[in-house]
């Protein structure tokens, strides 16, 4: 055997063929929502999507320990890349998520989630605990979860900073916590939810009473999350035809290219193809987790396990926004929402889940 | 490494746990799946009946605008209902023949309506207005042949209404529709959609947030024709808040009534607070023509009107100061010990510095002067003097600290800062160093400096106030702000007024024309030169006003005591200060006293 073969042999070409399918289902979409008035946004899509594989085999062939001993030169460039975003971000409709370089567009908040993986990472498999955290041991890590996502908040983007809280949420979780601790923890989350709700912006506390009550505004977001509910149930079974989708071809809803993609698959391509993509995110899912077990250390496991969080909650919260059973937040579905830097990322999390699996085979 | 079997103690130690997310991962997609079954497959028809009678439209109800009001709550700009022809494209099956019904009852060219049609076809369900502010005669016709008009509404909105045409134009400013780039920078819990009103100068544009209210919003259906049917929902909107201006209205008119048609400035001020009393800039414009989409013919035709209507010379306006600037070489001089009031300079006619011959405006001379017959007269000889001792240092520090050369600070947007010359500011202009005559020249207003009207009656509202100086202001939410001081004693203030009054008092005064036997006014003329004399060439060719005449200033406050209101006004080619600028100031200080309810009597009583 060539050493050529035994590279391409132990690379997991399961993973890489679920993600290309799932984006391929994507462009498919992309076409079909901007063809008419912005197509320009589909090839830049395209392009998005070749610099994303190309990162995406960088950070596959660095050996994963290099990118652990990165965990504080990355976790310092992130809250750096997350204060200068709030000084000189550029401001499109109040909110400040863009960083220009040149005619590229960052956004530092979606680096945030995948550095807080590799930091969270870095930190279990440094602080290992056999009976799980108690309160002393999780300060540390809270302290610094709290730092990217209180800055995310004060851009301000609610769904991100979510995100972020979560993955480390559902990581710090598998690491284990000790049960009194978990009891005490859960408690407190619960006692101060209605203090969260105050301090919610006007709007965005509209949005979540208008998704418990859709006929409270039924004009604004209520309006959104009506017309993407019309466009997945009138899709039916085998769906309306690609291009031939009313809804998303009337221009119904605003953001269809980004956060409402999914109507667009389940309006054009039916259940037949909407649930051939949730199966598909799901394999996806179950793979990294699987790769996560099988890993050589609890470095990467974790890594893996943080990304298996980073997708469902992704896929979850958008496909359940367009169906409107979660209020409408700015979370885009992956690899199939328009945009670079969520493109990159997505990237990212399957070159870095790739060489998790790859170098377990090295000692 | 040292794990001989590498992975073995992970798997061991994440088994369990890896199982828990596995089966939270299968959970929350069980949950996707089960959704999209019942939407898709169980309530699919039910849905596409909802998607085929997408029937369902949207139109926002516009906010009543906000009114602004002068200091006693005397409406300056109103809000009024207005009717607007409305079309939502995608209800518009055949643009000729509806092209053709509403050109007939518009008066408006039937290519052009088609054309507005076609291009918003590309959005088809944003509303888009056709017509603004049509008469009631045509919204009735409308109205009338609605059924035979499909895609067609009228829509009601509220039009701004400048209750007194061209009063205080410049300082309300005035509404077009949103740009593009106004759009893209509009905050996202705003609600500015394309074709919106926005305020583009004046307050309409610094008060736009308050002024604009939140729109309110209706839902109706439609039938398949696009005939409306019925509504469904409707939000109210919020109306806008009022704005309170310091501006008195009543001022204010009498500003506008005594520039008449000619082209000049008039800004009146309580020198002690800063409020801003009257403001007026002419020629004046009407503002009403930019609510609608305007031809590029209009707007080329109002932007190269020689006469720059649009301009608000108050604050943009920027002239030389003219001998209005001796009062401030007077307080500078008495302040830093250059002269006392027994101070005596001959003046026959003229000044000689080396080679040049610098004249004085009386060609006879005043013989021998003090500082009160200097500013009384507004000898020049005197003041060449002070220039020349003084030099340029001094005085542009001096003016600087009052407020020239920068921006005053007022509320309202696109202030000119003026121009304070220096020394080095002359080097990088020209390449050239500062020649002493031109400080000579500086000392009697002529030269290099630039002030704006709004600048005058700042820095001399200072000097009559004995040194503080207020920032301009003009909201009356906005509080009163003492920027700074200039330290100018009583005894010197007691001699610069006396020196100001006696321009008025005294028959020799320059502007004795005005004396009013009924209250007591200080003041000062001026002549700005515009292009002969001394300066072979102004700061910047832009700069070169339309005509070569001079133009007249004149300051005026009182009571000359304890000054409450200050007015300057300005007249461009206007000639000589006194008789022509003069008179304005006069009236408007009058109009002052009648408009607080005082009697001839009580004035005279107050000005004792």
């Amino acid at each position: 055997m060539s050493r050529y073969d035994k590279i391409t042999n132990n690379i997991d070409w399961g993973l890489l063929a679920t993600a290309g399918a799932i984006m391929i289902i994507g462009l498919l979409c992309l076409y079909s929502a901007v063809r008419v008035s912005q197509i320009s946004i589909f090839f830049k899509q395209i392009m998005w999507i070749f610099t994303g594989v190309m990162i995406m085999s960088i950070v596959f062939a660095v050996d994963y320990h290099f990118h652990m001993r990165s965990a504080w030169p990355l976790y310092i460039l992130m809250v750096f890349g997350l204060m200068l975003v709030l000084v000189v971000g550029r401001e499109i409709s109040g909110a400040k998520r863009w960083l220009s370089l040149g005619p590229l567009g960052l956004q530092p908040s979606e680096l945030a989630k995948i550095v807080i993986i590799i930091w969270m990472a870095y930190w279990g498999e440094r602080k290992v605990q056999s009976e799980g955290y108690g309160l002393k041991e999780l300060m540390i890590p809270a302290l610094f979860i709290l730092i990217p996502v209180g800055l995310i908040l004060a851009e301000p983007d609610l769904g991100t900073a979510g995100i972020v809280a979560l993955i480390a949420v559902i990581m710090l979780l598998l690491l284990g916590i000790n049960r009194p601790t978990f009891v005490m923890l859960s408690a407190v989350f619960v006692s101060i939810l209605p203090f969260a709700w105050l301090s919610l912006k006007d709007y965005q506390r509209n949005r979540i009473l208008t998704f418990l009550d859709p006929s409270r505004d039924p004009l604004g977001s209520g309006y959104h999350a009506t017309q993407s509910k019309i466009a997945v149930g009138s899709g039916g079974l085998w769906g309306k035809g690609f291009l031939e989708g009313t809804q998303t071809q009337l221009s119904f809803l605003p953001e269809h290219h980004t956060d409402f993609i999914f109507s667009v698959v389940a309006e054009e391509l039916g259940f037949a193809g909407s649930a051939l993509l949730i199966l598909l995110y799901m394999i996806l899912i179950t793979k990294i987790i699987q790769i996560g077990l099988k890993a050589k250390d609890r470095f990467g496991a974790m890594i893996c396990f943080g990304i298996a969080g980073y997708f469902v909650l992704h896929v979850f919260i958008n496909i359940s926004m367009a169906m409107g059973i979660f209020p409408v937040v700015g979370v885009p579905l992956p690899f199939v929402s328009y945009g670079g830097s969520f493109m990159f990322m997505n990237l990212i999390c399957i070159g870095l889940v790739l060489n998790v699996s790859w170098r377990r085979f090295m000692f | 490494m040292n794990h001989n079997i590498p992975g073995q103690h992970v798997e061991e130690e994440f088994r369990s746990k890896a199982k828990y997310l596995t089966v939270f991962v299968c959970l929350l997609f069980a949950i996707l799946l089960l959704r999209l079954t019942s939407m898709q497959i169980f309530k699919g028809t039910y849905y596409e009946g909802l998607a085929r009678n997408n029937r369902m439209r949207i139109v926002s109800i516009p906010a009543q605008r906000g009114k602004i009001l002068d200091r006693n709550h005397e409406i300056l700009a109103d809000s009024r209902p207005a009717y607007n022809v409305m079309v939502i494209p995608e209800d518009i099956r055949n643009i000729s023949e509806i092209s053709k019904r509403l050109a007939r009852i518009l008066d408006r060219d039937e290519k052009e309506i088609a054309e507005m049609i076609k291009e918003a076809k590309l959005r088809p369900f944003r509303p888009v207005y056709i017509a603004r502010d049509i008469s009631f005669t045509q919204m009735a016709m409308i109205e009338n042949q609605l059924y035979s008009l499909p895609g067609i509404s009228i829509d009601t909105s509220n039009e701004r209404d400048y209750v007194s045409r061209g009063l205080a134009t410049h300082v309300l400013g005035f509404l077009g529709e949103i740009s593009h780039k106004e759009l893209s920078a509009a905050d996202p819990d705003s609600d500015y959609a394309p074709g919106d009103l926005i305020g583009k100068t004046g307050i309409e544009l610094i008060c736009e947030e308050k002024l604009r209210g939140v729109k309110g919003a209706r839902a109706f259906e439609v039938d398949a024709l696009g005939r409306k049917m019925r509504v469904v929902d409707e939000q109210s909107p919020i109306s806008g808040e009022d704005v309170v201006l310091t501006i008195d209205k009543r001022l204010q008119l009498i500003a506008k009534q005594s520039l008449g048609d000619r082209a000049g400035a008039v800004v009146a001020i309580a020198p002690s607070t800063g409020e801003i009393l009257a403001m007026a800039s002419s020629p004046c414009y009407d503002p009403t023509v930019f609510l609608s989409p305007m031809t590029s013919e209009a707007w080329k035709q109002i932007i190269d009107n020689p006469m720059h209507p649009l301009e608000n010379r108050a604050i943009r306006g920027v002239y030389s100061p003219g001998s209005t600037y001796k009062v401030l070489m007077a307080a500078l001089a008495l302040t830093d010990g250059y002269i006392t009031t027994k101070t005596r300079y001959h003046c026959p006619g003229k000044y000689t510095l080396g080679n040049t011959v610098f004249k004085c405006w009386r060609k006879e001379g005043h013989g021998s002067v003090d500082l009160i017959d200097a500013m009384c007269v507004s000898c020049d000889v005197y003041f060449y003097n002070l220039g020349e001792r003084i030099g340029i240092n001094r005085m542009s520090s001096f003016v600087r600290d009052l407020g020239l050369g920068r921006k005053t600070g007022i509320e309202l947007k696109d202030e000119s800062a003026g121009l304070v010359p220096t020394v080095a500011w002359k080097r990088k202009r020209f390449g050239q160093p500062w020649h002493k005559g031109e400080s000579v020249i500086t000392a009697i207003g002529q030269g290099f400096t630039l002030v704006t009207p709004l600048q005058m009656a700042k820095v001399m509202s200072s000097v009559v106030n004995g040194g503080k100086i207020m920032t301009p202001r003009i909201l009356a939410s906005t509080p009163e702000h003492l920027e700074g001081n200039v330290k100018i004693g009583e005894e010197e203030l007691d001699i610069i007024k006396a020196g100001l009054r006696a321009v008025v008092d005294e028959e020799r005064g320059t502007a004795h024309v005005i004396m009013d036997p009924m209250f007591s006014i200080g003041g000062k003329t001026g002549t700005a030169q515009v292009a002969k004399g001394y300066v072979s060439k102004l700061p910047d060719e832009a700069d070169i006003p339309y005509k070569l005449r001079d133009h007249a200033w004149f300051f005026g406050f009182s009571p000359v005591e304890n000054p409450e209101i200050l007015v300057v006004a300005i007249l461009e080619h206007g000639g000589h200060g006194a008789s022509i600028a003069a008179p304005i100031v006069r009236d408007v200080i009058k109009g002052y006293y009648y408009s607080k309810g005082l009697t001839d009597e009580q004035v005279r009583q107050d000005n004792q």
